[in-house]
């Protein structure tokens, strides 16, 4: 392996020199990029507050990935961008769909947006965020803590939003090709077009590989063969100085082997489409309105069959959304914003193993005041009110300061509320597993399901009264704190730093509810869990020399249950080492806290960039402290007996080399040391080599 | 560790002594308490996967504390097993495919603590088998076991201590230690699939009627 890396690290570097020496017209360029990435520049962010704001007058931690750190490190995916920042960590579900970690919060309490707009298809809780290419994508906006008050439902660990390329005037294009290891393929193409009136931005990707295997002995895939197609065009026209219209569509388009075992094999295929109208109007300096569609449908579908061909599995997962929104910015002075909006989201799923084809409506409204109190002191006041035909409505208020001290030094603070309605399975599954035997049923499917499996003999005892099922469930709440500080010590030197709580009620979790004649159980959903995490997050970039960059992070985390936290001080919880010792008592301070949860994780990141000869070059590692996937002794609880996962680190590569002013080419290593572990990580798929290529006009 | 140890604790000895100090004349004529360790009681089960929802089958085995043995006696058991499902010789049918008749006043209940711990019996804690269901709960984390999905194994619930009333109104306690063929300290998915329902638990047998201490 080692000699393989030496090779590899000798390929790229002599072809990356050997065209360092060829040309020296790529200076403008670089002009114009170290024009964007320098000092002086500070970008401009909207997801936070929606409505444009430069990133670091914000009173709310937001972390900003920009067009020349997904370019230089040659990502192909979302997933590989969002792996590498600060305190953000990819966990995959069981279905093989890769969310981030956010704060310590799973990955179904993020909200995912692409140009404000939300992203669904969420079959097992998690949204897949490979799902994503990135070679449209202009930034990548993270702001972390709960966000309801302008988001809504979903927003209870924070807000990433993928902003897309928009045209420049004139025509361009770029052709992007990467391929590497696992035979994979990733082919982009953009084109864009604008004149006075019009502008068109089309993107074409397509993504394959031939997927990767990291145990031989079995008979199926850790990842089988899939490729994955995005297709997107958006067309603005503008009428006038005040009046404009914006069309986006987007298709995409995923297939993927699906092996269970030698006999059994099928497919799955994904199959997607988001479209959106919009209507900006400028009534006048002060007031502007936009008047906006969204609509999108999700489509899962999969099979297996047997040996001799016959169908012996499938389902599918319909859903669709859409929303039309009214959203108005008034700006009486430059001190003041106010951005209101009014809206009605409507959703329907047609799922295997459901009862009926469940619907709903969630009319909403918002408000946000923006305001600079004085040159130092900004201070954001917000809250959202959503009505919803399922649960109860819920209100959402949040309050931002941020005070500058001087211009090296100020403090942000920020308190808001966060609520995740109940998906739509968590109240109308109504599964039986065919092999085990057990049945989950979603909370609303319980009184009509319930009495008829008891009717037709099925159950023993009901544990949980039916009469427990006539009050609805009710949605996840949480308040989260986030208090920072930002330095600015020396010239080129930006040091942030962070700390944050979360506090979750009503977290729903499963338990049993019925006695099975066949010895297993009938399960439904419930709130009952309290949960918290906090920690500390520090981020740092120092401009080294023109050019040198460093950069890296670290959070420190903790997420714990409440009520296992009382369990352990009251002393009820055990383990046994192994069978032949006897079960002791365990200590509140042996509780480790939830699952899949790394107390530290870390990044560093080290950029080269040559600019005469138009040579840029990285080095990227990501850190993730052991961490636990099960509790593997018994007591249900994570604790200091359990079998942990060992902490690792992934460490990048990558070099890219401007030929002339529109070639330019590039390759790299991810995954350096080639760390793999089949059993708790099958989402990594080990060392990949690859080149790049690339084409403006 | 797969060696049977046998001990016996004079614990009444203990109430003897303290019986001395009352009347040496009415020194109670009791038998010593049964410590021990079960290895590898082979409680196995069918299951029919044709059927939807599957069907577990076949028949229990049973235990009597007494003797510390199992036995085929209809009477003289005092729990039976099959798979991770435990029944006791005290209530009414429940419903479970062949399941023996019960004709004794056997019951169950759990305590969470240490097996050392566990000196008392809380006599009006006995709960019995009924058609509303088993005394001693089955699936993960609702009795004496928890499931660990990473290597589908049944792992007992360290601190899960089952107190049980025998047939004839003797008291028992159990601490399960493994369901695995000769106990492995670890367990691998190879073991949980190949070698399950072997059953390894520690009790302790209080022999005398009425007296409700270990």
């Amino acid at each position: 392996m080692i000699k393989k890396l030496v090779v590899s690290f000798i390929i790229c570097f002599v072809g990356a020199t050997i065209h360092g020496q060829d040309l020296n017209q790529t200076r403008n360029d670089s002009l114009v990029d170290g024009a964007l990435q320098g000092e002086t520049f500070d970008p401009i962010v909207i997801s936070a507050t929606r409505t444009k704001r430069q990133l670091s007058s914000l009173p709310l931690p937001t972390q900003l990935i920009d067009k020349q750190e997904i370019t230089s490190i040659n990502s192909m995916r979302l997933t590989d961008l969002l792996s590498e920042q600060t305190g953000l960590v990819t966990v995959s579900d069981f279905g093989g769909g890769q969310g981030i970690q956010m704060q310590g919060l799973d990955s179904q309490y993020t909200l995912i947006l692409v140009n404000g707009l939300p992203l669904v298809g969420r079959s097992a809780g998690t949204l897949d965020l490979s799902r994503i290419s990135v070679g449209n994508i202009r930034q990548v906006e993270i702001v972390k803590g709960a966000s309801s008050s302008l988001y809504g439902n979903e927003a209870l660990g924070g807000v990433i939003n993928i902003i897309t390329d928009t045209p420049k005037n004139g025509l361009h294009g770029t052709l992007n090709y990467r391929g590497g290891s696992n035979t994979t393929h990733d082919v982009s193409a953009n084109l864009s077009l604008k004149n006075e009136k019009h502008g068109l931005q089309t993107f074409v990707n397509r993504f394959q590989s031939g997927g990767y295997d990291l145990i031989d002995t079995d008979q199926t895939q850790t990842v089988e063969p899939f490729d994955k197609t995005t297709a997107n065009i958006d067309w603005s026209f503008q009428f006038n100085d005040k009046t404009s219209l914006q069309l986006t569509n987007r298709l995409y388009r995923q297939n993927q082997d699906y092996t269970a075992s030698a006999l059994l094999k099928g497919a799955s295929t994904i199959n997607e489409w988001n479209g959106m109208l919009k209507i900006d109007h400028e009534l006048n300096p002060q007031w502007n309105t936009s008047l906006e569609w969204y609509t999108t449908r999700y489509l899962a579908q999969e099979y297996l069959n047997d040996a001799s061909g016959a169908l012996f599995y499938d389902n599918d997962f319909d859903q669709l959304f859409s929303r039309p929104e009214l959203r108005t910015t008034f700006t009486p002075n430059q001190q003041t914003t106010l951005v209101s909006g009014i809206g009605l989201t409507f959703q329907r799923l047609e799922r295997t193993d459901f009862l009926g084809t469940p619907e709903f409506y969630s009319p909403y409204a918002y408000v946000q005041y923006d305001r600079a109190l004085n040159k130092d002191l900004n201070l954001i006041v917000g809250a959202r009110f959503d009505q919803h035909n399922e649960y109860a409505s819920q209100f959402s208020p949040k309050l931002a300061l941020r005070y500058e001290l001087s211009p090296k030094v100020s403090f942000k603070g920020s308190v808001g509320y966060g609520f995740k309605t109940p998906d739509f399975r968590q109240l109308y599954f109504d599964f039986t597993n065919a092999t085990a035997g057990y049945t989950v049923l979603g909370y609303n499917a319980v009184a009509t399901r319930l009495p008829e499996l008891d009717a037709s003999g099925e159950l023993l005892s009901i544990t949980v009264p039916l009469a427990d099922f006539d009050t609805p469930l009710k949605p996840e709440r949480s308040i989260a704190f986030n208090l920072g500080a930002d330095f600015k010590p020396l010239r080129g030197l930006k040091i942030e730093t962070n700390f944050f709580r979360n506090d979750i009620k009503n977290l729903i979790d499963t338990r049993v509810i019925a006695q099975k004649t066949n010895g297993q159980n009938v399960f439904s959903y419930y709130n009952v869990r309290r949960v918290f995490t906090y920690g500390s997050e520090v981020n740092f970039s120092y401009k080294i020399t023109s050019e040198f960059k460093f950069s890296g992070g670290y959070q420190l985390l903790y997420a714990k249950d409440k009520a296992a936290v009382k369990a352990f001080d009251n002393g009820g919880v055990f383990a046994r080492i192994d069978p032949s010792s006897p079960s002791f008592r365990l200590e509140p301070n042996d509780y480790i806290g939830l699952l899949n949860r790394s107390k530290h994780t870390a990044n560093v990141k080290l950029f080269y960039h040559l600019k005469s000869y138009g040579l840029e070059a990285n080095i990227r590692g990501t850190y993730r402290s052991a961490f636990g996937l099960f509790d593997t002794n018994g007591n249900t609880y994570l604790d200091r007996y359990d079998t942990m996962v060992s902490g690792f680190s992934i460490w990048d590569f990558a070099v890219n080399k401007t030929i002339t002013k529109d070639f330019s080419l590039g390759c790299g290593i991810d995954n350096l040391l080639d760390y793999t572990d089949n059993n708790n990580l099958p989402n990594v798929p080990g060392q990949l080599m690859y080149g790049t290529l690339s084409i403006n006009f | 560790m797969n060696m049977l140890k046998k001990m016996t604790i004079a614990s009444a000895l203990i109430i003897g002594l303290s019986a001395c100090s009352d009347d040496d004349n009415n020194v109670p004529n009791l038998d010593p308490v049964t410590s021990d360790q079960v290895t590898n009681l082979h409680a196995p089960q069918e299951t029919d996967y044709t059927q939807n929802p599957p069907a577990a089958s076949g028949d229990f085995v049973r235990f009597s504390f007494a003797t510390g043995q199992t036995t085929t006696s209809d009477t003289e058991w005092d729990i039976a097993l099959r798979g991770t499902t435990i029944l006791v010789n005290g209530g009414t049918a429940t419903g479970i495919a062949e399941e023996p008749s019960r004709n004794g006043n056997a019951g169950v209940y759990l305590v969470d603590d240490t097996f050392a711990n566990v000196t008392e019996v809380n006599t009006a804690g006995f709960n019995q088998d009924s058609a509303a269901g088993l005394a001693l709960a089955t699936g993960s984390g609702n009795g004496w076991y928890t499931y660990d999905p990473s290597v589908m194994a049944i792992l007992p619930t360290p601190g899960k201590v089952l107190v049980f009333r025998t047939h004839d109104g003797r008291y028992a306690k159990v601490e399960i230690l493994s369901y695995y063929r000769d106990a492995p300290a670890v367990i691998t998915e190879d073991i949980a699939l190949n070698d399950l329902r072997y059953y390894t638990f520690n009790y302790v047998y209080q022999p005398n009627e009425a007296v409700t201490t270990f």
